[in-house]
């Protein structure tokens, strides 16, 4: 079981709405990645594929249930141990790409690197070179986010969530502000990064998107069907 | 070491890209620091200035004033008990404080202002009647003609003696004034001798060029009642002040009573006024101060806007792993950034004032003022941006990421 890079068991998430009723955007989920693995969350607008894809990278907390990362329950942590697990464990690809404008491409892809608590095995710089030559953005290293297409930004942000080297890559619709030109092109992308060993866990209302995951995780109004 | 660093470089980048509002976010503490670098420059100035014209005046001196003005300890006036501040030396005083063998010069005072008149120019200056001692005491040299002597105090002698700066008013160049009748408040006088330039005045301190001086005793013509606000004594070595000071109570209080007048060092008085002005300074430094608050609010301000500003920056920067301090001490490092550069300008400027005002007045911008001056103003960044920052790192992560 050692394999399980994180578990989520009898997860709810239930909110307070204005008027004291209580809606509930996830109920008793039950879920298990392993390691390797290349998931898809599918499912309906707001039937709460973001509100699970952000329990699991640990910014948000359940209200019930409990989530485990390689076997340990993280409810107990702290926000401190949180953000440093957040930093080491996840990497997050997101649909408006998320990048901060004021940093140059390489900042951007540098800044979970500001963030980390520990030593590197690795030079994050020269990493980040390799990343930008693999995804066709090294010559873009000192360009501004906003003076780059938007195919070349998700590809930054790919770049951002892999500097850390985690174990995990959450992406939440990652091509929905792409043509489907472009999203074929970042699909292909996250198909090799998997290839290569890394886990990752796709958000999608897209069906074709979704087949090319090897598991897919449908929801519906809180609840996993598939 | 490395990460305060980074913090101060990005947020300078980051102002660095929004300079306009950069620069008019510093402007309040610009102005406040600013103010408060000023106002002490010249308080210090002043200072300087007022301890050089005492100087000036010479040193070895004991002023014999009415009234128990000073404390024992020379620092604070008191409000002497019943003692009066109206003249009341006399002619006989300042001969027999000319006996008294450590006395060297003995200079009475009586000031008047007048209205001085050569021909068709009129002209307002300040009447010293006094004795010859006021020459050698003060330094005062004739530049033109001489100065007058004991023999034309006793008499009567209707001469004077001209500052350099009246002279010059008078008769466009001074040396022309020698011998001519000139008219002091309808008085016809004949002008003997034209001072050196001494400097000073126009800082409300004396401006000893525009004086004009005439025997004391000739003066009796406007001091109708014979009497003097204050004598001044010098003494012949200053190992002879403490003697000397004792003499001139004791030949004093055969005529007057120990409330009646008291004798005083000019370092005495200096420091009083030293501590007058320190006061003033103080008084005037906070009032300063309040601009500096201004600006504070000013950044406490534009602090919030940025921070709703960047709610979704703040969301992702926790998504990559920040923690609630990394945020906290980057709103903090910006706040104190745009303090700061408002602190340096406002520090700049001051210098460039400072600079252009030494040209006429000795006012100068002290270390401790510039210690002061960043001291307080990375204060005012860290106390105002404390709060907008706490508010960013307080966020909850989902709520920052999911923010539009
Ligand atoms: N803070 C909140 N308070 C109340 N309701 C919320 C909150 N956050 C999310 N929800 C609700 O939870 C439900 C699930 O939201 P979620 O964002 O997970 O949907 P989604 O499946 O990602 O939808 P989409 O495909 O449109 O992104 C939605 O109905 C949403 O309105
Ligand atoms: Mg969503």
């Amino acid at each position: 079981m050692s394999s399980i890079v994180i578990s989520l068991k009898n997860i709810s998430k239930r909110y307070v709405m204005g008027d004291e009723t209580i809606f509930t955007a996830l109920s008793d989920i039950n879920l298990d990645i392993n390691k390797g693995e290349y998931v898809a969350i599918v499912g309906q607008s707001g039937s709460g594929k973001s509100t699970l894809m952000h329990i699991i990278g640990l910014l948000d907390k359940p209200t019930d249930g409990k989530v485990m990362i390689e076997g340990k329950d993280i409810s107990t942590l702290d926000d401190d141990a949180t953000s440093t697990l957040r930093s080491e464990f996840v990497g997050f690809v997101f649909q408006q790409f998320n990048l901060l404008n004021k940093l140059t491409i390489k900042e951007n892809i540098l800044l979970p690197v500001e963030y980390a608590r520990r030593k590197f095995d690795y030079n994050p710089s020269e990493r980040a070179d390799y990343l930008m030559k693999r995804f066709g953005i090294f010559d873009k290293k000192d360009s501004f986010p906003n003076k780059i297409s938007g195919g070349q930004q998700q590809r930054v942000a790919i770049a951002r969530a892999l500097i850390m080297n985690p174990k995990l890559i959450l992406a939440d619709e990652p091509t929905g502000n792409l043509d489907t030109k472009t999203g074929d092109e970042i699909m292909e992308l996250f198909g090799e990064l998997n290839k290569e060993g890394i886990t990752i866990l796709i958000v999608t209302h897209e069906h074709d998107i979704a087949e090319r995951a090897r598991r897919q995780i449908k929801i519906k109004d809180g609840e996993v069907v598939k | 070491m490395k990460y305060v660093i980074d913090l101060f470089k990005s947020a300078i980048t980051d102002f660095g890209k929004n300079k306009g509002r950069t620069f008019l976010t510093s402007l309040g503490i610009l102005i406040g620091v600013m103010s408060v670098v000023l106002l002490m420059a010249a308080g210090a100035g002043l200072k300087l200035y007022i301890s050089q014209q005492f100087e000036s005046l010479g040193t070895n001196l004991l002023y014999v004033m009415p009234g128990n003005m000073f404390g024992e300890g020379g620092t604070g006036i008191r409000a002497g008990a019943g003692g009066s501040i109206a003249p009341i030396f006399e002619e006989k005083d300042i001969v027999d404080l000319k006996r008294i063998k450590e006395a060297e010069y003995v200079i009475p005072y009586y000031q008047k202002s007048i209205k001085v008149s050569f021909e068709a120019i009129a002209e307002y200056s300040t009447l010293n009647a006094t004795s010859e001692d006021v020459f050698p005491s003060r330094n005062f040299v004739a530049e033109y003609g001489t100065v007058f002597s004991s023999a034309d105090n006793s008499a009567r002698n209707k001469v004077a003696v001209l500052g350099s700066k009246i002279a010059e008013k008078l008769f466009s160049d001074p040396s022309l004034a020698l011998s001519k009748k000139i008219r002091i408040d309808g008085q016809s006088f004949r002008v003997i001798g034209v001072l050196q330039s001494k400097g000073g005045g126009g800082f409300g301190g004396p401006d000893f060029d525009n004086y004009i001086y005439i025997p004391y005793k000739t003066g009796y013509i406007f001091n109708t009642d014979k009497k003097f606000i204050e004598i001044m004594v010098k003494a012949k070595t200053s190992e002879a002040l403490p003697l000397l000071k004792e003499d001139i109570k004791n030949v004093l209080l055969k005529r007057l009573e120990t409330d009646d007048f008291s004798v005083v060092e000019s370092t005495e008085i200096l420091n009083t006024i030293g501590s007058i002005f320190s006061i003033l300074n103080v008084v005037l430094v906070a009032i300063a101060a309040i601009s500096l608050v201004v600006g504070g609010i000013g950044i406490l301000n534009i602090m919030y806007v940025t921070v709703s500003e960047r709610i979704k920056e703040i969301g992702v920067r926790r998504a990559l792993g920040a923690r609630r301090n990394d945020i906290l001490w980057q709103f903090l490092a910006e706040a104190v950034v745009l303090s700061v550069f408002g602190g340096v300008m406002g520090l700049g400027i001051s210098a460039i004032v400072v600079f252009l005002m030494q040209s006429f007045f000795p006012a100068y911008i002290s270390i401790s003022s510039i210690l002061l001056a960043l001291g307080t103003s990375s204060l005012i960044g860290i106390v105002f941006g404390v709060f907008p920052a706490k508010k960013a790192a307080d966020l909850s992560p989902i709520d920052a990421i999911r923010y539009e």
